[in-house]
């Protein structure tokens, strides 16, 4: 136990009735002043709504964080774990909910069986939203457009450079990478070799003595 | 009240046809420039749910210069080619027309940085470029899109079917006439397998047929028939120098013709007053 005492709520001491919460007036004034000024517009939006004979929908509020949605970087990832063996718990899915076989998206925690329903959720308004994209594109501009013919047009053109026509640097190439390529495969079979070796030597029983074995 | 800076990323507002608010070509819902058949399979594909959702008119650079072929649809099923799917998107986003004209006419010089460099806005000297005034009053309106300016040719090729679907008339003729001076050749997407062609080939098919790439195209106004309605000045064809030459060549072939033949005649005359003489 300490001598000290302290409040209910650590740190302050007590002392008078300072344990109380203290509420900071201003702020709340503040804020009484924006709830009435928001509900006044929404009543005037409301009255004009039906001035127009329509029905008035409030907006739903948008998180500050928003993004414009973007297109596509790259293509879909939808082959690259073919052929591979993927352990699923039993009941792991149900239905579409939860991680189970097939392309899982992380963001909504749902599972699709084929690319087609994939690609279309990750088009869906449910899927931008939950990974925090408005669904609306922003407009390019006409200096967007250039900006981006240019950028393309190096692009290609760096890709070009290192582009050979000429047949015999082509062949001479080709069998440079075929040399490399052989001498790779030749290097892991000998690795291959030596491991099996190896462990065949581990698996033999061994006697070790300092001085080979000879009695004196 | 400004332009919206905003588009959605889905077609949705697109296919609405009964309550499209958007913008119209020709007092129509620009999809509808498509038939339904074609337009229901370009919605089906992969291609446009993948790669053509959430693009605007930058970031379909990326994708129309990745182009390999033009074409409609291939096979029995009737796959839309990529082309014809970036087409559909173009008239999803309606871009205006200066960002269309630098599709058509991308040069890929850096060099122009404000609008007064541009090579777009008038020729530097009237005599090096003939095509740029037609006639003595309608102006083409872009006389740099001869030849080959379009560095990208397929996304040329688009611009060009775009056009060909949502401008006017006097503006398409105006607009595709210079590009029938570009020779490049492209590939072309048939029902079974590829077919070989060129730039100014597509672009004289896109003015005179009217079904290209699995659409059929609006009815165009003839040529002569704007040009009866003084719209259009008489086109100049760059081979009109040449077929003036040849035209006079022509003429010199027959009278040399003409002269052989009186040559003829008159040997054949004097052969014959020989033979009397025997």
């Amino acid at each position: 136990m300490s001598s000290q005492k302290q409040g209910a709520y650590g740190g302050a001491k007590t002392g008078g009735d300072t344990h109380r919460k203290t509420w900071d007036r201003e702020e709340y004034a503040q804020r009484a002043k924006d709830h009435d000024h928001k509900s006044k517009e929404e009543s005037k939006a409301r009255y004009e709504a039906a001035l127009a004979g329509k029905k008035y929908h409030r907006r739903a509020s948008t998180p500050p964080d928003v993004r414009a949605t973007e297109a596509r970087q790259a293509r879909l990832d939808v082959a690259s774990r073919v052929g591979t063996t993927v352990l699923v718990g039993a009941s792991a899915a149900t239905g579409k909910r939860g991680k189970g076989a097939g392309f899982y998206c992380e963001a909504c925690d749902l599972t699709f069986k084929d690319h087609l329903s994939y690609v279309e959720h990750s088009n869906s308004i449910q899927h931008l939203r939950a990974i925090g994209q408005s669904t609306e594109v922003a407009v390019a501009t006409l200096e967007d457009v250039r900006n981006r013919l240019l950028w393309l047009k190096r692009k290609r053109d760096e890709e070009q450079r290192d582009v050979v026509v000429d047949l015999d640097t082509r062949l001479e190439r080709n069998r440079l990478t075929e040399e490399q390529e052989q001498e790779e495969k030749r290097r892991k079979r000998r690795e291959k070799r030596k491991n099996k070796k190896k462990a065949d030597d581990d698996n033999v029983m061994k006697y070790e003595s300092d001085d080979d074995g000879v009695i004196r | 009240m400004a332009e919206p800076k905003f588009h959605k990323a889905d077609a949705k507002d697109l296919l609405d046809d009964r309550g499209y608010r958007g913008t119209l070509i020709r007092g129509q819902n620009p999809a509808l420039l498509m038939e339904k058949g074609v337009r229901d399979r370009i919605i089906d594909s992969y291609y446009w749910k993948e790669q053509c959702f959430g693009l605007n008119a930058a970031t379909l650079c990326d994708r129309a210069a990745e182009l390999k072929f033009i074409g409609g649809t291939s096979g029995i099923m009737g796959k839309p080619t990529p082309f014809l799917c970036l087409a559909f998107k173009l008239l999803q986003l309606i871009p205006p027309k200066e960002v269309i004209l630098e599709y058509l006419n991308f040069s890929g010089d850096e060099g122009y940085e404000s609008d007064e460099d541009r090579p777009k806005e008038e020729p530097r000297n009237a005599d090096d470029e003939p095509a740029a005034r037609n006639g003595d009053g309608s102006r083409i309106l872009d006389p740099n899109a001869e030849g080959k300016l379009g560095e990208f040719k397929y996304l040329r090729c688009l611009a060009a079917f775009y056009i060909r679907l949502a401008w006017e008339p006097v503006e398409i003729y105006t607009t595709l006439e210079p590009l029938l001076t570009d020779f490049r050749k492209i590939k072309r997407r048939t029902k079974n397998g590829f077919q070989l062609t060129y730039v100014d080939q597509f672009i004289d098919d896109l003015l005179t047929k009217d079904r290209i790439c699995a659409t059929s195209l609006w009815k165009l106004p003839s040529r002569a028939n704007l040009e009866d309605l003084d719209m259009l000045e008489p086109r100049e064809s760059p081979l009109q120098e040449e077929a003036d030459r040849s035209d006079d060549d022509d003429g010199d072939i027959e009278l040399l013709e003409r002269e052989e033949m009186e040559m003829d005649r008159d040997s054949d005359a004097g052969a014959g007053s020989s033979e009397q003489g025997d």
